[in-house]
C-alpha cells in the first residue's frame, strides 16, 4: 500500500495542480472501517464524472498511441534500418515514470487533459510497435512468396496478407496498452487530467480506502471490460484460428 | 475424374517458354547463379529442371515471372519478352507452386483458388464456377471450399495449390518442389493426379526438383544443371537414361540408370516370347510336339480356356496324362497386363519368384510371356541404348 511518506510527498508536489480537494468531514475514518457501505451509497454519483473523463483518457490517448505506432511499425516494416532507433526510442519514453513524465510536460503544454494524453498515449508505443512489428516477422515466408508469385502488389501483400495474419499480435498489443493504460490514467489527477484518480488521490487522504476502493474498482472493471471487447473483436476479426482449433 | 465437366476455360493456351542466355548474377561475385541459360520448353510440356543444390534450378525457374530478375539475356513466353511485363501482371498469367504451398491461412480454400481471379476482377458467379470446377479437377470435394488451410492435410493443401495456380488458366506454370514437403505415398498419388491432370490441360510447366527419379517420372524433357547455374545436359528422360551427356549426368543420374530405364516402359514395348499353348482337353501329344520344336522359346506349356485366356503352366506330370487337365499342375504365378510399367513387371516376376510371366491384353487374352531374361538381354542390347521407346507416355487416366 502506499507509504505515509509517499503520500506526504504526493500532497507536497500534488499542491496547486490537484484538482479537488474536499474538505467535507468523512464520517467513516473515525470508525477506521475499510469500507463504508453508508457513504459509498450516498456518494456513487459523484463517481459519474470521473469515470467517464477517464474513459476518454483511456480511448483517446490509446487510439492515439495506436495510430503513431502502427503508422511507425509500417515504415520500420519497409525500412529496416528504422528498426533499432524506433525500439530504442520507444523503449525510452515507456521507461519515463509516470509522474516524472506530467512534471516535464506541464511547462510545455500546461495542465489539463491534453498534458495526460500525450503521456499516455507515449507509454502505449512502445507495446504496440512491438507486438506489430512481431506480428508482421511471424508472417510465413512462404505466404508472402506465394501472393507475390500469384501477382499481389506488395502494398495487396501487406494489407490483405500480412496485417491480417498479424491481427493477433497486435490485437495483443492493444490489449495490454489498453489495460496498462486505464492503470495509469489514474495519475492523470497529477497533471489536471481528472479521471479516477482525481477520487483516489482527490481526498487528500489517503488513510479513507473506501473511495480509493470504489474508484480502484471501477479501473479494475474498465480494464477488464476493454480487454474482453478486445478479445472479442479480435476472435470476429480472425475467423480462421477458432476454426483451427475447433 | 471429372473430366467430363471440363469446361473449354481448363483447356485452352499454353505458350513456349525460351530462355535466351539468362543469366542471374548476384553482386560482383564471379560465379553466375544461372549462366547464359539458352533452352526451349515447347508449349504444353513439362520440362524439369533438376540438379544438386546450390545448382541454380530455382533462380532459372524464378526469373521467368521475375521473382528473380536476370541480370543479362531474356526469357520469353510464347514471342513476349518478360522483361517487357509489368511484374505484377505477369505473375497473375504464370501459375505458381512453391514446396511450402503457402496458402493464405486466413483465406478459406475457396477464396485462395480465388486468388487470382479476384486480382483480376471476375465477376463473382464466374469465380464460384471456376472454383467449383478446379476443386473437382484437383480431386477435391468442392464443399471444402469454406474451410481454412489448416483445416486439411498437406496431401490436400498442395491439391489447393495447384488449383490455385490453375485459377486463372495461365499460360505456364512454375513448380518448385511442389511434393516435396509431402510423404512418400500421397507424393506419388499427387504426381500421377497431376500427370493426369497436365494430359488434359496440357499446360507448359517448368518443374523443379533435386530428385533425379521425381524427374524421371514428371518430365517430358528435363534439364539437368550443376553448380554455376550452367545445363549440363536437356534432353527427354529415355536419352538421358542411354546416353548420359558426361560423367556429371551419368553420377547424377545414378549407376541404376539401366533400371530406371524401365520405369519409362511398358511391356507392350518389349518383344515378347511365345509360350506354346495348350487347351483343356487337348490332346498332350499334340502340345508335346509343339513343345519339341526347335525355336520354342518358352519350355513349358501355357494353359490357356477357350478364349485364349491363361489358366496356369503345364508340368511334366500334366503331360503324362493323354489329354491336357482342366487344373494345371502348377499356378499361373504371376499375371501381367500390357500396360504394365516394366519395372513393376520386373518387381513382380522377381517377387513371383517366377521365371517366367504371362501377359494379357486388355480383354486378358494372352498376349506373350515376359522373362528376366528379356529384360536383362534388353538392357544389354544396343538396341536399347540407341533407340528410343516412345514409352515416356502417362500413366493412364
Amino acid at each position: 500500500m502506499v507509504s505515509p511518506a509517499l503520500t506526504a510527498a504526493v500532497g507536497e508536489v500534488g499542491k496547486g495542480f490537484i484538482q479537488e480537494r474536499t474538505s467535507e468531514t468523512l464520517p467513516c475514518q473515525a470508525t477506521d472501517k475499510l469500507f463504508c457501505f453508508d457513504w459509498a451509497k450516498e456518494h456513487i454519483d459523484r463517481y459519474a464524472t470521473p469515470t467517464l473523463q477517464h474513459l476518454e483518457l483511456v480511448v483517446l490517448s490509446v487510439l492515439i498511441g495506436f495510430a503513431i505506432a502502427f503508422a511507425l511499425s509500417l515504415l520500420a516494416h519497409r525500412h529496416a534500418w528504422l528498426r533499432p532507433p524506433l525500439l530504442a526510442g520507444t523503449g525510452i519514453l515507456y521507461t519515463i515514470p509516470s509522474i516524472a513524465f506530467f512534471f516535464l510536460l506541464l511547462p510545455i503544454t500546461g495542465r489539463g487533459s491534453e498534458t495526460a494524453i500525450i503521456a499516455l498515449s507515449a507509454y502505449t508505443l512502445q507495446i504496440i510497435y512491438r507486438n506489430t512489428m512481431t506480428g508482421l516477422a511471424n508472417v510465413p515466408d512462404s505466404v508472402k512468396d506465394a501472393g507475390r508469385g500469384m501477382g499481389l502488389t506488395e502494398r495487396q501483400i501487406l494489407w490483405k496478407v500480412e496485417l491480417p495474419l498479424a491481427t493477433p499480435e497486435i490485437v495483443a498489443g492493444l490489449r495490454i496498452a489498453t489495460v496498462s493504460t486505464v492503470a495509469i490514467a489514474t495519475l492523470a489527477v497529477f497533471a489536471g487530467g481528472g479521471g479516477l484518480g482525481t477520487q483516489i488521490y482527490g481526498g487528500g487522504n489517503l488513510n479513507f480506502a473506501t473511495s480509493i476502493i470504489i474508484a480502484g474498482g471501477i479501473a479494475i472493471l474498465m480494464a477488464l471490460a476493454f480487454d474482453v471487447i478486445l478479445l472479442v473483436g479480435q476472435r470476429l476479426a480472425t475467423p480462421w484460428r477458432r476454426a483451427v482449433s475447433g | 475424374m471429372p473430366s467430363e465437366e471440363l469446361t473449354e476455360g481448363s483447356t485452352t493456351g499454353a505458350s513456349s517458354v525460351r530462355y535466351a542466355g539468362a543469366t542471374k548474377r548476384y553482386g560482383d561475385s564471379a560465379v553466375a547463379a544461372v549462366d547464359q541459360l539458352t533452352l526451349e520448353v515447347p508449349a504444353g510440356e513439362i520440362c524439369v529442371l533438376v540438379g544438386p543444390s546450390g545448382c541454380g534450378k530455382t533462380t532459372a525457374m524464378r526469373m521467368v515471372n521475375r521473382t528473380v530478375e536476370m541480370t543479362e539475356g531474356d526469357i520469353l513466353i510464347g514471342e513476349q519478352s518478360v522483361r517487357d511485363r509489368n511484374p505484377a501482371q505477369l505473375r497473375r498469367e504464370i501459375g505458381y507452386v512453391i514446396q511450402q504451398i503457402g496458402l493464405f491461412p486466413h483465406r478459406t480454400i475457396g477464396e485462395n483458388v480465388a486468388a487470382v481471379p479476384a486480382l483480376l476482377g471476375w465477376k463473382k458467379d464466374r469465380t464460384a464456377a471456376r472454383t467449383t470446377e478446379l476443386l473437382e479437377l484437383v480431386g477435391l470435394d468442392p464443399g471444402l471450399g469454406d474451410r481454412y488451410p489448416a483445416q486439411l492435410s498437406g496431401g490436400q493443401q498442395q491439391r489447393v495449390g495447384v488449383a490455385r495456380a490453375l485459377a486463372a488458366d495461365p499460360l505456364v506454370m512454375l513448380m518448385d518442389e511442389p511434393f516435396g514437403a509431402i510423404d512418400p505415398i500421397n507424393r506419388e498419388r499427387l504426381q500421377n493426379e497431376f500427370l493426369r491432370l497436365q494430359a488434359e490441360i496440357g499446360k507448359t510447366v517448368l518443374f523443379v526438383t533435386h530428385d533425379i527419379d521425381e524427374a524421371i517420372k514428371m518430365g517430358d524433357r528435363i534439364a539437368i544443371m550443376r553448380e554455376g547455374g550452367k545445363v549440363a545436359q536437356y534432353a527427354t528422360p529415355a536419352e538421358l537414361l542411354m546416353a548420359p551427356a558426361d560423367e556429371f549426368v551419368e553420377d547424377f543420374v545414378g549407376a541404376d540408370r539401366a533400371l530406371k530405364r524401365l520405369a519409362l516402359m511398358r511391356v507392350a514395348d518389349i518383344d515378347l516370347w511365345e509360350a506354346p499353348l495348350a487347351y483343356v482337353g487337348q490332346a498332350t501329344a499334340e502340345v508335346r510336339a509343339k513343345l519339341a520344336e526347335p525355336d520354342v522359346e518358352v519350355p513349358y506349356p501355357l494353359l490357356v480356356d477357350s478364349e485364349r485366356r491363361p489358366l496356369g503352366w503345364l508340368s511334366e506330370r500334366d503331360l503324362a496324362a493323354d489329354v491336357v487337365p482342366g487344373r494345371p499342375d502348377s499356378p499361373l504365378g504371376p499375371l501381367l497386363d500390357r500396360d504394365d510399367i516394366m519395372r513393376d513387371a520386373l518387381a513382380d516376376l522377381l517377387q513371383g519368384e517366377a521365371q517366367f510371366a504371362a501377359v494379357v491384353d486388355a480383354d486378358g487374352r494372352i498376349d506373350g510371356v515376359l522373362s528376366v531374361e528379356i529384360i536383362s538381354e534388353f538392357l544389354s542390347s544396343p538396341r536399347a541404348k540407341t533407340e528410343e521407346h516412345g514409352a515416356v507416355e502417362r500413366p493412364h487416366g
